[in-house]
């Protein structure tokens, strides 16, 4: 549909098309991934190593302007191997803290599954609160911080699952899946621009008056009543799904309306909502077992959320 | 020639139709018939949306300035409509055109509505403008009663079928026929043959103020509602007091009108059963005046009862002579000769009317040295039951009657009716005077109108009876004497007016649109079923009209602008209410088109 879009001084809208252009044939989950970011939300990206995780981390890093920081989780990494560490100075006598890679302002951490409970805690802890503790002492994290985090599927060997509370600090899951065959043609001769030909499109400024138009997104009460018919009825015993907790809702609703302004709306509809929903509320319903991360799971990921979505009435 | 413009057109001739009805005696109806004429010329010239809108405006100022002049229920009514009709003139100029004339007039009346509450604050609570709320009615006055009694002068009368008063009653019971004696004036001087007012009679000085006696009740025992005469004047029982404090009572028990006798008068009375202070008030001189050397025959008449009777037994002694001579009753006497015409009645024809006999009685009594006086009025009326309980009397001209009243200094004033001796049945059945009148027969019309007049009746008592009195005593009810406090009162109710009333307008305003918007989409939904196009379950309309569009590709530029439509009425933020039925308008276009088209895609082939 065609929607007389408002004119916006900063566009997502070429953000999304510049990252194409690295990521090909990928165009709905790089609109999920910004969506994800205008929602002030963290992304899970589930999938086999290769499939263009780290591409679209950085990718997304560059086009809005942000600090890009890789950190590849193993199950020896320690929670001060990501936060920093006080470091006694010679001269002073003194400790003086060295920030570890969580202190940038996109984190890809890679194979989060892959490293101890506790330092996944550490990571989680430092999602949720926006600040870091060294030796009693209370670091903030840079502001946007953007967390992109990967695992693979838990059939591999060596993985330690995420637990449910801890799977509800990101905003979305997403699986990128295997390419189509014309895309990965243009892949292969060669058609794909790297990550570090990007230009920066946007500032950091601009993502946060983004953030900021995004949760000013108007959305009507009958809207708000759709969401909630949603949420309910995953609560519903027959349904058989994880219910969906009060901080799904919002999140649903706060990924919605970062959509409906990528969609270049500036309201809210029911589609806005959809198009969201898998990402945001499958990995809260599937009780944290991530399906197989071949490309042929993704339908099977879709399963409870279209199973919602087919339940509640979207003609609102 | 556009909507808007044919509703001001409308009411601009609903309120011409008033237009016989205002005095032009006055100067504000003046006023209004040149807003009108003006109105209409702007209206024939307007040609740009402010001069619509002025003439709209102008429309609005003229029913104000009719209200003022014809307070009736029948007018307030036409007033309602003109006020609905230019409203929504005003409406359908303001958003352009784009409704429907039903929702102009729904959305109007739901707006004058709104204004109820307000317009009952202001009514009950505004102090009164004298000058405003007195200004004659407007209604032209009609025949009535004269203040002279003359041969055939009430005969005249009683062809006129025309209202004279109604009365309701806080009994709901009526009083009996032979009771419904409603007096209007007295006439003390005699020249032989013609009774005539005193000069100077109701001179200010002269009269008992309404409010003597017994302290005010409050409540209305009696409510009164008389059409205009040319008399300053207006009827009652003679018992009772008048809640209207401007009214006065002569000391010959005359209910004085302080207002122009050209409007109609309400006005109600208390303290029914209370003795009247007027009936003992000392008969003048001129109740004992007879001229010398005319009616010998009367006079020598009452001589003799002077000298065989005591005073109280004179009226018996007359009594039994009028039962003795062969009077009879009739509206048709002749006329009767030179200046000894009361002599030529009693004792040569001895035939005729109640003002034959009210004169000849009062004249034999001052010739037996009784003080006597006639009195003009109506007796009896119609009792009138209303649908839905109550009711009134009716007082029609036809029931004008003339009687008499006789000083007898341990009685004081006592009302006789020489009629009643002659012609009983004509005061207890309550029949009409003229023996040749057919009685009144029922017709659905009739009974309509009656019925109608008994409304208008309880209207004018709710209305124009809630007088400056009345308003006093809300007032003090609700604030004690504290009657600065009145401002602030006034003001927060009218607060209260707007922080409620409208809120909840546009509350539910926008209710309706949105189960409108809804309903709408729902036809269209129907409609599409028809066509082999239904949503799957938990579809939103964006994602199905898509793919109704790719299977019927005819429709999808229809399908695509339904959804946008729809969405965007539906989920934007509150839009201007124009812009909203401009939405619900365009998706009915769209259904229409979608009834339109053909059951089945029509194939690429032809």
């Amino acid at each position: 549909m065609l929607w007389t879009v408002p004119v916006q001084s900063v566009s997502p809208q070429r953000v999304i098309e510049h990252v194409s252009k690295v990521l090909l044939g990928k165009e709905q989950q790089i609109r999920l991934a910004v969506a994800c970011l205008l929602a002030r939300g963290h992304l899970l990206i589930e999938d086999l190593p290769g499939m263009g995780k780290t591409t679209l981390a950085e990718a997304l890093a560059r086009c809005f302007g942000l600090e890009f920081k890789r950190v590849h989780f193993t199950s020896d990494l320690l929670p001060a191997d990501l936060t920093g560490i006080g470091v006694l100075e010679t001269g002073s006598g003194s400790f003086s803290f060295q920030p570890g890679p969580l202190f940038s302002q996109v984190l890809l951490a890679d194979e989060i599954n892959r490293a101890s409970p506790r330092t996944q805690s550490a990571l989680l802890e430092a999602m949720a609160s926006g600040r870091v503790s060294v030796d009693g002492t209370s670091h903030e994290l840079p502001i946007p911080f953007f967390v992109i985090a990967t695992q693979n599927g838990l059939d591999q060997t060596g993985t330690a699952p995420l637990p449910e509370s801890q799977l509800d600090r990101f905003l979305m899951r997403l699986t990128l899946g295997f390419p189509e065959r014309q895309a990965e043609l243009a892949l292969l001769s060669g058609q794909a621009m790297r990550p570090e030909q990007l230009p920066a499109l946007l500032t950091p400024a601009d993502l946060l008056a983004l953030q900021q138009q995004a949760t000013a997104q108007h959305a009507e009460p009958s809207l708000l009543a759709y969401v909630l018919d949603l949420v309910e009825l995953s609560r519903q015993g027959s349904f058989g799904a994880s219910p969906l907790s009060p901080r799904a809702a919002q999140s649903l609703l706060a990924a919605a309306r970062a959509w409906s302004l990528l969609e270049g709306r500036d309201f809210v509809i029911p589609a806005d909502v959809q198009a969201v929903l898998p990402s945001v509320c499958e990995h809260r319903m599937d009780d944290g077992e991530p399906v197989g991360t071949n490309g042929a799971g993704a339908s099977e990921a879709g399963s409870w959320s279209q199973r919602l979505l087919a339940g509640v009435d979207g003609l609102r | 020639m556009s909507g808007h413009r044919r509703l001001q057109w409308v009411a601009l001739g609903l309120l011409a139709t008033l237009l016989p009805a205002i005095d032009t005696g006055m100067p504000l109806s003046w006023g209004a018939i040149c807003l009108m004429a003006l109105t209409g010329l702007k209206l024939r010239e307007a040609r740009s949306r402010s001069e619509l809108r002025r003439s709209s405006l102008l429309l609005l100022v003229i029913i104000g300035v009719m209200a003022a002049l014809l307070p009736g229920l029948g007018p307030s009514l036409i007033q309602l409509l003109t006020t609905l009709l230019a409203l929504s003139s005003l409406l359908a100029l303001e958003l352009g055109g784009a409704l429907q004339l039903r929702t102009l007039l729904g959305r109007s009346l739901r707006l004058l509505g709104a204004a109820l509450p307000l317009v009952l604050v202001l009514f009950l609570l505004v102090p009164r403008v004298g000058p405003i709320w007195t200004v004659p009615m407007g209604q032209t006055a009609r025949t009535g009663l004269s203040d002279r009694l003359d041969t055939g002068s009430i005969a005249n009368l009683v062809a006129v079928d025309t209202p004279a008063a109604r009365i309701s009653f806080a009994s709901e019971a009526p009083p009996p026929p032979e009771a419904r004696y409603w007096r209007v004036l007295t006439l003390h001087s005699f020249d032989g043959q013609r009774w005539e007012r005193l000069p100077g009679e109701d001179s200010l000085n002269a009269l008992i103020p309404a409010a003597a006696g017994a302290p005010m009740a409050s409540t209305r025992e009696q409510f009164w509602l008389a059409e205009p005469t040319l008399l300053p004047m207006l009827p009652w029982s003679g018992q009772g007091q008048p809640l209207d404090p401007e009214l006065r009572i002569s000391p010959d028990g005359v209910l004085l009108n302080n207002r122009p006798p050209i409007e109609r008068r309400a006005y109600g009375f208390t303290n029914l059963s209370a003795p009247a202070a007027w009936k003992r008030q000392p008969p003048r001189d001129a109740a004992l005046e007879l001229p010398a050397g005319i009616n010998p025959r009367l006079q020598a008449l009452g001589q003799e009862w002077k000298a065989t009777y005591a005073p109280a037994d004179r009226v018996a002694a007359a009594q039994r002579w009028f039962l003795s001579q062969p009077f009879r009753y009739t509206t048709q006497p002749g006329l009767l000769p030179g200046p000894d015409a009361v002599d030529a009645f009693l004792f040569d024809t001895r035939i005729g009317f109640c003002e034959h006999f009210a004169s000849g009685f009062t004249a034999l009594m001052r010739a037996a040295g009784v003080p006597a006086r006639i009195v003009l009025g109506y007796q009896g009326g119609d009792w009138v039951p209303q649908v839905g309980g109550g009711g009134y009397l009716d007082v029609r001209q036809s029931d004008a009657h003339a009687w008499s009243e006789v000083w007898l200094a341990d009685q004081g004033w006592v009302q006789v009716d020489p009629t009643a001796w002659v012609s009983p049945v004509r005061i207890s059945a309550g029949q009409p005077i003229s023996a040749g009148q057919a009685p009144r027969q029922f017709s659905p019309l009739g009974w309509a109108l009656l019925q109608w007049r008994g409304i208008d009746l309880r209207w004018t008592g709710w209305v124009m009876g809630f007088s400056r009195q009345d308003q006093r005593a809300l007032i003090e009810r609700l604030l004690g004497t504290r009657h600065e406090w009145l401002g602030l009162l006034l003001v927060a109710a009218l607060a209260l007016c707007l922080g409620v009333v409208l809120p909840l307008m546009r509350w539910t305003q926008r209710r309706r649109d949105a189960d409108a918007l809804r309903r709408e989409l729902d036809r269209c939904l129907q409609r599409l079923q028809g066509l082999g196009l239904e949503p799957l379950p938990g579809e939103d309309l964006g994602s199905f009209c898509h793919r109704a569009g790719q299977q019927r590709p005819d429709l999808d530029a229809v399908l695509d602008e339904l959804a946008r439509t729809y969405l965007r009425q539906r989920f934007e933020p509150p839009q201007p209410q124009d812009q909203r039925q401009a939405s619900s308008q365009r998706l009915r276009r769209l259904r229409h088109q979608l009834t339109r088209s053909p059951a089945a895609a029509p194939s690429p082939q032809g």
